[in-house]
């Protein structure tokens, strides 16, 4: 059989923070991951897509969201299964108890809701969920996997959402604890696994799929889906990672120490063909001249990207003394400019940058008019 | 510049050419008095320069009434070792020439030249207004306007700022000026005057405090959603619990076990209750039976008690008859004693009676002696009175008529004295036997006569003598004797007396019989207060009473021996009657003791019959022997019902009813409580869950995560602009610091001179200058501390010290960038206290040494010290040739 494997859709996150252009297009681009996922499923000819939560941001993401996310599993037929996470926890009254409530839920999804095997003949495999019924919870809830009960001829596939135990220590959700050798215990032919963003895996039958598309600045293989091949049960899995991802998060730090530097990093900027999310740390010194080139670089990649964050407050403006002659910033001016220089690096060294920017600007600004004259 | 030659010519009172060719290159003072032309001078030296040859604005230099004068001013100069000659004529034949060291100039490219070199412009039209005169404006200080710096220093200002060097003027030209202004207009989009945020800048602030707060409230609305999620879990799995286990069933049937028990109890309850009420009924027989046989045998003891008392009455009423006899005698005793007493007591009594009239009887006879007594000597005494009152009537003299008579008689004695002495007085000596007839009365021997009146003497024989006393006194006098005589007469015959003396006599009798009746009326009255008439009747009154008393005795047994005093006999008298009532009381007590002895001794007889008729009943001992055998009977009743209600009670006792009454209760209250929970929570279930779809819908945590990234980036923006905002602060402050900075530096040397002139003046003061180099604040040192204050605000004098001051400082900063400099002072420092004027004129010569002053005033006076001599412009215009 094959099935897809992902997790962490983390549908109905906000990401306003890149403006009210770049956000709600980084949001709508999650929805069209899920989209991505079901033309690939179609395309792959898989028995079924697994969800290993996390599917929603938040329990109490707006009715429309909840409706347009199970829109998006439209193209393909299903089934699809999918489990709470610690974000969208079957809780008393969650995201799923109205999703079923607003009969948003179609049939081609099936909800993992209970610690019930889900037996799918047909398909010739049984799924062991484990899904989250509290926010954080301290207990294994793949434990029951051990003893639960399913049809010999069906491939059995677990379905939770956690960390691994001794293995992921750092950028972890939740601390939903998930014991390293469950598969081999509960005798999985596969654990689908998500909470973790990036593709990992965890032993032969034990992987993350992590996010379809990236949201964090993280270099970890995410914006991926697992396709995944049993020949039967038993036999090991071929796990193939397929990219879904739109918009690559680049998180790039760059030192500007000589003019070559700048350079380098413009004509890597240019480089970079795909949109993607950036955010960019610089540090380093600047002449005025490489200043505006690099403002005018930022200005660029912003209109070209999806999202650009970028902080320079380790950088340094310094006007060389050919800058200053360009300027003619003679007298008392001149001396301004010195001092502020040298303020860089006091305790209001930023101020100081932003106030020599200004005046290099003024500068040049009244310079310029005479220059085209 | 060194001024050393100053002609004037037909203007105002110099009609006559006026001269002064030794100028000294210091000071020099004019003085005079007013309109002496002081003002003149300056005004031609002012329009030499200032006014433009062709100008028609000078008229006011003319000579007083001569319009066809053309005022002309000659003016020769010392300057950088040029020598300067300008002349200039107005308004006729006007002219201007101007020689530079044989270099001759005219019209206005003379006046540009000296314009040049002064720093003052001319004016476009008309007269030369201030705004023209730079700094001549500045140096020349007109007459009043030593305070006024701010307008003149403004109008030289481009002269100042040229003096202290290229440097300041390059400030404005590099632009920095304008920098400033740019960073100031790109602060004020962000942050105002004060620094508080604005525009664009403001609202991003006041937006990201909304949105702070609105995530706040978002944040508390979501964790109120999960609180009742976590609730709604809660409840759920409580109501699952309660629907499976239904507690309050176990409850209910607790609650109906302990009312079965109560019932069993209630029972035992009643029948205890009967129990009692049935011992209660049994004991109340006993007590009954009992007092029954007790009654009989009270009977018995009832009977012997009356025997008894019968006895003891007899006995009683025995003793006391045996008392009957010695009472009675007793009695009659006091009774005859009581007699005996009494027939006494009135025999005294009488004996008493008689004693008293006897006593009565003589006073009264003693009464009846005196008043007769006095009735005699009263009658005598009225006898007498009678008398003299007669006498008295008799010798009555009317006493007003007797006066009269007095002053009468008095009258005619001094007449007659009158008389005797105004009277012809006749002696004669006779011859013896001779005789002489005087008025036919004959006179013998030697005698005289007094003739009052017309006299004829008779000598026989010889015929007569008429003698007729001289003077109309005499006659008057006599006329008025007689007149006298007349009326002494009168009265005399009214008072009928025959004279004075008697007159007096009878008078004096009247007062004597007047005392001795007086007397008399006294003892009169002494003897017989109310008259003879009613001591006689008293006396009347009192003879009968004698004869009454002595009726009475007459009555009374005659005086017996040996009978006690009245007193003594009543007291025995008492004393027996008081032994009679005793003895009687005795008796009566007596009777009464004995009739009660009596009549007990018959009650005890008929009571002891009474009782022994019913103690022989034979009924009685019947009933008697019924009763005991009942009471034996009830008292085992009573110990059977006893015993019962213990037991039971201990039963009763043991099941707590009141406790299962609470068991009850508490069953019951507790099976309710725990369904109207269950229902209740049915109700908050339905509530929470409709709750929890309601704020589901609303998509809380989307709008929430929308809120925070919208948040971070407004966070960011505001950074962005605070940083803009705080970097174009600092390069403000910055530029205008440096630029200030700068500033300073270059006024520096103006400062230098300002502080050397102002030490003089205020040790350790400062002044401070501004940007336009205009004096600003004075720093002083006064007592305790520094006390500043801004020029505007000082002292007329001391703006006009402080104005001076200043204007000597330009002058040498002038003179420092080689600049012409001439000071004319006005009547200057007239406001200046003693004190001040000294130190300033230690200024004016310290500044004299460097330019040449000329001082204008008219109070030489006060400027003797300035070491070089005053000149009156008096003597100049004598002097000046013509």
């Amino acid at each position: 059989m094959k099935f897809l494997h992902t997790a962490d859709w983390q549908i109905g996150r906000q990401y306003e923070r890149f403006g009210p252009e770049d956000g709600p297009a980084l949001a709508e681009a999650r929805l069209a991951a899920v989209e991505r996922i079901a033309k690939l499923a179609v395309a792959e000819n898989v028995d079924a897509v697994l969800v290993a939560g996390d599917v929603f941001d938040a329990q109490t993401v707006s009715d429309r969201t909840v409706r347009r996310l199970f829109n998006a599993t439209e193209e393909f037929a299903g089934p699809w299964i999918m489990i709470p996470g610690n974000h969208d926890a079957a809780l008393a009254e969650s995201v799923w108890t109205r999703a079923r409530r607003l009969h948003a839920v179609p049939d081609q999804v099936v909800l993992g809701l209970d610690p019930e095997p889900l037996l799918f003949p047909a398909q010739g495999f049984a799924v062991l969920p484990a899904p989250l019924t509290q926010r954080h919870t301290y207990g294994d809830l793949t434990a029951w996997f051990d003893t639960a009960k399913t049809p010999p001829d069906l491939v059995r596939i677990g379905l939770a959402h956690g960390s691994v135990e001794g293995i992921l220590m750092e950028g972890i959700d939740s601390p939903n604890p998930i014991a390293q050798d469950r598969a081999s215990r509960a005798q999985l032919d596969y654990l689908a696994l998500g909470d973790w963003h990036g593709t990992r895996q965890i032993n032969v039958r034990t992987w993350y799929s992590g996010t379809p598309e990236q949201d964090r600045f993280k270099d970890n293989g995410a914006g991926q889906v697992l396709l995944v091949e049993l020949a039967q049960p038993g036999a090991e899995p071929v796990v193939t990672p397929v990219a879904t991802g739109q918009y690559p998060w680049l998180q790039w730090q760059q030192a500007l120490l000589v003019p070559s530097d700048l350079d380098q990093f413009i004509q890597r900027l240019e480089q970079l063909g795909q949109p993607s999310v950036l955010q960019l740390e610089l540090s380093g010194q600047l002449d005025l001249s490489g200043d505006q080139r690099l403002r005018d670089a930022l200005n660029q990649a912003e209109a070209r990207h999806r999202g650009l964050l970028y902080d320079a407050s380790a950088l340094r403006l310094y006007p060389t003394e050919d800058d200053i002659a360009e300027l003619h910033a003679d007298g008392y001016v001149g001396e301004v400019i010195a001092e502020l220089r040298e303020r860089q690096d006091g305790d209001e060294g930023e101020m100081a940058r932003e106030a020599l920017a200004i005046l290099a600007r003024l500068l040049l600004d009244r310079k310029s008019p005479g220059e085209k004259s | 510049m060194k001024l050393q030659r100053l002609r004037v010519e037909q203007v105002r009172q110099f009609r006559q050419p006026l001269q002064i060719a030794d100028f000294s290159p210091g000071i020099n003072l004019f003085s005079g008095p007013n309109e002496s032309g002081k003002s003149t001078l300056v005004r031609a030296i002012r329009a030499t320069f200032f006014e433009r040859y062709r100008s028609s604005g000078v008229k006011d230099m003319l000579p007083w009434g001569d319009t066809s004068a053309a005022p002309q001013v000659e003016l020769e100069f010392e300057h950088k070792g040029q020598r300067w000659q300008l002349a200039k004529r107005f308004l006729k034949q006007h002219r201007c020439d101007l020689n530079i060291d044989g270099q001759t100039f005219s019209g206005e490219e003379a006046e540009e030249k000296i314009a040049d070199l002064l720093g003052f412009q001319f004016s476009g039209r008309g007269a030369s207004r201030a705004e023209h005169w730079g700094i001549p404006g500045l140096l020349w200080i007109e007459q009043g306007q030593g305070q006024e710096i701010r307008e003149a220093v403004q109008f030289a200002g481009d002269h100042l700022q040229s003096a202290l060097g290229e440097t300041l003027g390059e400030i404005a030209s590099s632009g920095g000026d304008e920098l400033i202004q740019a960073v100031d207009k790109m602060r004020s989009a962000f942050l105002t005057k004060t620094g508080r945020p604005t525009g664009e800048y403001k609202d991003v602030e006041d937006k990201l405090l909304s949105l702070q707060s609105g995530l706040q409230e978002l944040d508390e609305r979501v964790a109120h959603y999960q609180s009742q999620v976590d609730r709604l879990s809660e409840l759920r799995s409580q109501h699952f619990k309660d629907e499976s286990e239904r507690p309050w069933e176990k409850l209910r049937r607790q609650q109906q076990e302990a009312q079965q028990r109560f019932e069993d109890v209630t029972k035992l309850n009643e029948q205890q209750s009967r129990d009692k009420h049935a011992l209660v009924t049994c004991q109340e027989h006993i007590a009954l039976v009992s007092d029954q046989l007790r009654a009989f045998q009270k009977i018995a003891d009832d009977l012997r008690e009356r025997e008894q008392a019968t006895l003891q009455a007899q006995e009683q009423l025995q003793l006391l008859r045996e008392r009957e006899t010695p009472i009675d005698s007793a009695l009659q005793q006091a009774q005859s004693r009581y007699d005996a007493a009494r027939e006494i007591e009135k025999k005294s009594r009488q004996q008493g009676q008689r004693q008293m009239l006897m006593r009565e009887q003589e006073k009264l006879t003693e009464q009846q002696l005196k008043l007769n007594d006095n009735v005699v000597r009263a009658r005598q005494l009225q006898t007498e009175l009678q008398r003299y009152q007669q006498e008295q009537a008799a010798c009555r003299i009317d006493g007003s008529a007797l006066a009269r008579l007095r002053a009468q008689e008095a009258t005619l004695r001094e007449l007659q004295i009158r008389q005797k002495s105004t009277a012809t007085r006749v002696k004669f000596e006779l011859e013896p036997g001779a005789t002489i007839q005087l008025d036919k009365r004959p006179l013998e021997g030697a005698g005289e006569a007094l003739l009052l009146h017309q006299a004829t003497v008779d000598i026989a024989g010889m015929g007569r003598l008429q003698i007729i006393p001289g003077g109309d006194d005499v006659a008057e006098l006599a006329r008025n004797l007689e007149q006298a005589e007349e009326q002494v007469a009168s009265l005399l015959d009214e008072l009928q007396v025959d004279s004075l003396a008697a007159a007096e006599q009878r008078a004096e009798r009247f007062q004597q019989l007047e005392a001795t009746i007086g007397n008399h009326r006294k003892l009169l009255l002494s003897h017989a207060p109310q008259g003879v008439e009613s001591l006689v009747t008293e006396l009347n009154s009192i003879q009968a009473e004698i004869q009454t008393v002595q009726d009475r005795l007459l009555e009374l047994p005659p005086l017996a021996a040996d009978l006690p005093a009245p007193d003594l006999a009543e007291e025995q008298l008492e004393a027996a009657h008081r032994a009679l009532k005793q003895t009687e009381e005795d008796a009566q007590q007596y009777a009464r003791a004995l009739a009660a002895a009596e009549q007990q001794a018959r009650h005890a007889a008929e009571e002891y019959q009474r009782m022994q008729s019913q103690q022989s009943d034979p009924q009685r001992e019947q009933r008697e022997r019924a009763g005991g055998q009942r009471l034996v009977e009830l008292r085992a009743e009573a110990a059977s019902l006893t015993a019962n209600i213990e037991a039971r009670q201990k039963t009763i006792d043991e099941a707590h009813p009141e406790i299962l009454q609470q068991d009850i209760k508490r069953y019951g209250d507790s099976a309710t409580q725990l369904e109207n929970t269950f229902r209740a929570r049915l109700d908050a279930l339905a509530r929470l869950e409709a709750e929890l779809e309601t704020l589901g819908a609303q998509g809380l945590e989307e709008e929430r995560a929308r809120s925070a990234a919208e948040l971070e980036a407004l966070i960011r923006r505001h950074g962005e602009m605070k940083r803009l905002a705080g970097g174009a602060t600092l390069l403000l402050d910055l530029l205008q610091e440096k630029r200030q900075q700068l500033t300073r530096q270059l006024q520096a040397p103006l400062q230098r001179h300002l502080n050397r002139y102002l030490q003089l003046l205020f040790p350790q003061a400062s002044l401070e200058v501004d940007e336009l180099l205009m004096p600003g604040r004075l720093v002083r040192n006064r007592g305790q501390g520094a006390e500043a204050g801004e020029f505007e605000a000082l002292s007329f004098g001391a703006r006009e010290q402080m104005g001076l001051i200043s204007r000597l400082a330009y002058a040498d900063l002038l003179k420092e960038a080689d600049k012409p400099t001439l000071i004319i002072l006005d009547d200057a420092l007239v406001h200046s206290d003693e004190q001040r004027l000294v130190q300033m004129k230690r200024i004016l010569f310290d500044a004299g040494q460097r330019h040449q002053i000329l001082l204008f005033t008219c109070h030489p006076e006060k400027w003797l010290d300035m070491g070089v001599p005053i000149r009156e412009l008096a003597s100049l215009s004598a002097e000046s040739p013509s």
